[in-house]
């Protein structure tokens, strides 16, 4: 991969996704807590009307939960939009050389960045085990059982 | 930690068999050659259902309907083999087995122990043997002529007779207390039984039958120009018109914030309100569909249940070109087929009756549907004998349920109380209490209601009311640690102040007293899994659930008002107690919360809030938190039981996929799982246990009620650590084998 990317801190390290992936970045966002949820999922965020869920992408990656974020890149998935809390505000760039294999889920590598190395993410596979997606979905979208 | 008594199993026992037989009736039918969801699904289906009754008997330590359902299994098992094809005799026959399968869970309950094979039990699995041999040699007709062969008078050993279509008899739980009538309905007249025409045929489908008669099918009263599309298309069209109708009130909002004017005052704005609200209208009509397609399944469940029991029923259909919203109608199909065999059954008189009576020796059912502002009201009516309101007060009170404060109307509507009829009362009382608490789940299902009218002697009207729609929900909105949820109405009996002289203490539970019945008291905070922040009483309130009432403590009342739910899109995993959400003119979320899924996830918490209030020492140190899977409500709360009295924390999980949502936002030392599961069995769960780096080392157990060792094998080469049969498992047996793996990992 090269080509530009949104590149932003998690805890001390640097990821990136793809540029072509990312519907928006939104700031001062405050998700609603959705009840019994698991911690990667941090809640639902209104997006002009669109109820968006809210992914912790540290929680994700593993490493704990943000803390205090409230920064958050819209992606767009298959499955519809999702946000991606990140630990701050992103800046895009190209990436550079590859530099080498990464060994988290959902990661595809580690790039050369404007400020050091980032890892690059896979957002669909690093979003999939947290979501309902293995089992078949229902036609009906607003039945309420 | 209590231990749950065999008292408890057994109830536990006797809900879930008889959700799994209603589900085994359906699927029957689903299998006739001719029925619109035959498939090779339906098949297994019914042998998982089969198969999972004999687990949970088992467990409940009746052995003899684990030895009847492991004879019917077996049988089965040349359908599942494809050896045999499903034909009419074979519908026929297994519809008997599954009846007798009823009668037999019925019979055991009612005596609470085990009762010997008895011949009935033979004469059913014969009739199974016969059809499979010859499974073409008779239509249906003649097959059902011949089921009934089998003794079916009243006078015969059992309380409940082999009747064909005998829907399962439930023991007597603790009742509910009676729905209030609602306004609008009694002054609304009894649908007159008219005079009928010269027998009406219903009209044939008009459904593609690939999709199944839940497709849409164009309105009868259209022009023959139609487009036939995807039900997915539509609803999505209804959620963005939705999502334009909450972007309009946004925008009145700021019209009023900004410039300082009354919205509606603006003639713009009125003129998109009004076009927003046709749009609406017109987008929810897309999905709506007449009643007439479900009504083919109807007539032929009539035609059925008329000639097994040896009747003469004529079946007429009025206002067939109602339309109502697919997904209601899809829910309530079962409910009406349902009650039209109970009409047939229970509800038409026996010729000699009928004779006496003066009443024409045919007996008329009729499917009556008609919109009625923004519901439609479905009526099944019956011109038999009548529900005896003498005797069904007389029963009532034999079950400690107090008709003296009820009037006749009131009284009625005890039939579809969960259990209310015994065995005795099928012959009492024309048997109108068999499955009619399922009716009314399903109905509730659609946020709908059902009621009765009946008058002894005339006949009997059942009566469904459902909203059009299911898109917008009247709601009651809370508050509960500082968040607003909605509550479907529907769902709530009533709202009261939480105050000492209200809350009783029951056993180590929290209750109030509602009609006589206590009802557990639960903070909503702590179901949602947050901690109640409220310092001063807060309020409670009653919601219904499929199989009883709960009161969830809130801090607020919000008021009530229409609310406009969005499912929760495909990313969010599955929550039980999270229905929808809606984007509120303020901007912000709004969830609606499911009442079912939170009586559900209230069970665990009822009795642990009591040990905090109590301040009684935490319980012992957990060895371990351990994942228990399996589909049968019975063998998964045993099991609960028996681990969590031994010191373990313990979730529970339906099947495989539930599973691994809980495996994946959780630590777990153990997986104890069932083999066959819907959706995912425990061998398709193991895999994917191995096959995930993050849990590959996780130890699992396997349960279940095969003992085979083929079975065995292929659990091992899973990757399963141990195996247990659940036919021979008992309380040392599991912990034994919990401990052995827990000891060599932990």
């Amino acid at each position: 991969m090269s080509g530009s990317a949104l590149v932003f801190p998690v805890g001390m390290d640097q990821y990136a996704i793809p540029a072509g992936l990312v519907r928006e970045v939104v700031t001062n966002v405050r998700p609603t807590r959705l009840p019994t949820a698991p911690d990667v999922l941090i809640g639902v965020f209104n997006l002009r009307g669109e109820v968006v869920p809210m992914f912790d992408t540290a929680a994700m990656l593993g490493f704990g939960m943000l803390q205090g974020a409230d920064v958050a890149i819209v992606v767009t998935l298959q499955a519809g939009p999702a946000g991606f809390m990140v630990g701050a505000l992103p800046s895009i760039h190209m990436l550079g050389q590859s530099i080498g294999p990464s060994e988290l889920r959902g990661t595809l590598g580690t790039y050369d960045s404007r400020d050091g190395i980032a890892v690059l993410l896979d957002v669909e596979q690093l979003i999939l085990p947290h979501t309902n997606l293995t089992m078949a979905h229902s036609h009906d979208s607003v039945s309420v059982q | 930690m209590t231990a749950m008594t065999l008292e408890k199993i057994r109830m536990l026992f006797a809900q879930e068999a008889e959700q799994r037989l209603a589900r085994l009736g359906q699927l029957a039918l689903d299998l006739d050659p001719d029925s619109l969801h035959a498939s090779a699904d339906v098949i297994v289906e019914i042998f998982r259902e089969v198969h999972t009754i004999k687990g949970s008997a088992a467990v409940s330590g009746f052995e003899g309907v684990g030895r009847y359902a492991h004879a019917v299994e077996e049988r089965l098992g040349q359908l599942r083999s494809g050896d045999v094809k499903p034909s009419a005799p074979i519908v026929d026959a297994l519809l008997i087995a599954i009846d007798r399968l009823g009668s037999l869970i019925a019979e055991t309950i009612e005596a609470a122990d085990d009762i010997a094979d008895s011949e009935a039990n033979q004469h059913a699995l014969a009739q199974l043997d016969a059809a499979f041999e010859s499974p073409t040699l008779l239509d249906a007709s003649d097959a059902v002529s011949t089921a009934v062969a089998l003794p079916v008078t009243a006078d015969s050993v059992a309380p409940v007779v082999p009747v064909v279509l005998v829907l399962p008899v439930m023991p007597v739980l603790p009742g509910m207390p009676v729905l209030p009538v609602l306004p609008g309905m009694p002054g609304m007249p009894v649908l007159p039984v008219l005079p009928s025409r010269s027998a009406p045929l219903p009209k044939p489908l008009r459904v593609d039958n690939r999709q199944g008669a839940s497709s849409m099918a164009p309105p009868s009263r259209e022009s023959a120009s139609t487009v036939m599309v995807p039900v997915e298309r539509l609803d999505e069209l209804v959620r963005m018109v939705g999502e334009a109708a909450s972007a309009h009130l946004r925008v009145g909002r700021i019209i009023g914030e900004q410039l300082g004017l009354e919205a509606s005052s603006v003639p713009e704005f009125g003129e998109l309100s009004k076009v927003l609200n046709e749009l609406q209208e017109r987008a929810m009509r897309t999905r709506m569909v007449p009643v007439s397609t479900i009504t083919d399944p109807l007539k032929r469940a009539v035609r059925d249940a008329a000639r097994a029991l040896g009747k003469n029923v004529r079946w007429e259909v009025r206002g067939d070109e109602t339309e109502l919203d697919r997904g209601v109608l899809h829910q309530l199909s079962d409910a009406l087929l349902h009650l039209v065999r109970n009409a047939v059954d229970h509800g038409i008189d026996s010729a000699e009756r009928r004779a006496a009576a003066g009443k024409p020796a045919e007996g008329t059912i009729r499917l009556h549907a008609m919109q009625l502002g923004s519901e439609v009201i479905i009526a099944v009516t019956d011109d038999g004998d009548g529900i005896d309101l003498d005797r069904l007060r007389e029963h009532a009170s034999r079950l400690g349920i107090d008709t003296d404060a009820l009037t006749d109307d009131e009284t009625m509507q005890i039939i579809f109380r969960p259990g209310f009829s015994t065995a005795t009362s099928v012959s009492d009382i024309s048997g109108r209490g068999v499955g009619l608490d399922a009716v009314r789940a399903s109905v509730e299902g659609a946020r709908g209601r059902v009621e009765v009218r009946s008058t002894k002697g005339k006949g009997s009207e059942f009566r469904i009311v459902v909203p059009i729609t299911l898109a917008v929900l009247r709601c009651l909105l809370v508050e509960a640690s500082g968040q607003r949820f909605a509550l479907p109405l529907h769902r709530i009996a009533l709202a009261l102040a939480d105050d000492s002289d209200t809350v009783l203490q029951v056993e180590g539970r929290r209750v109030i007293r509602l009609d006589g019945q206590p009802v557990p008291v639960c903070e909503l905070a702590t179901v949602l899994g947050t901690a109640p922040t409220r310092t001063g009483p807060g309020t409670l309130v009653v919601v219904n659930g499929t199989i009883g009432k709960l009161a969830f403590v809130v801090d607020a009342l919000l008021g009530q008002r229409d609310v406009v739910v969005k499912g929760l899109s495909k990313l969010v995993p599955r929550l039980g107690v999270v229905a929808g959400a809606s984007v509120e003119p303020d901007g912000s979320i709004l969830l609606v919360l499911d009442p079912p899924g939170l009586l559900e996830r209230a069970k665990g918490y009822t009795r642990r809030t009591l040990v905090d209030d109590v301040d009684i020492a935490a319980p012992t140190a957990h060895h371990g938190h351990i994942l228990v899977v399996d589909d049968a409500l019975t063998v998964r709360e045993l099991q609960r039981s028996i681990l969590e009295r031994a010191g373990f924390a313990v979730t529970v999980a339906c099947d495989g996929i539930e599973a691994l949502q809980q495996l994946d936002g959780h630590v777990f030392d153990l997986v104890i799982t069932d083999v066959e599961m819907p959706r995912m069995d425990g061998f398709g769960l193991t895999e994917q246990i191995r096959a995930t780096p993050r849990i590959c080392n996780l130890a699992v157990l396997m349960l279940t009620s095969r003992g085979s060792d083929s079975d065995r094998q292929r659990g091992m080469d899973a990757g399963a650590d141990g195996y247990i049969v659940k036919d021979a498992f008992d309380e040392h047996g599991l912990i034994e084998a919990v401990d052995r793996l827990l000891g060599a990992r932990l």
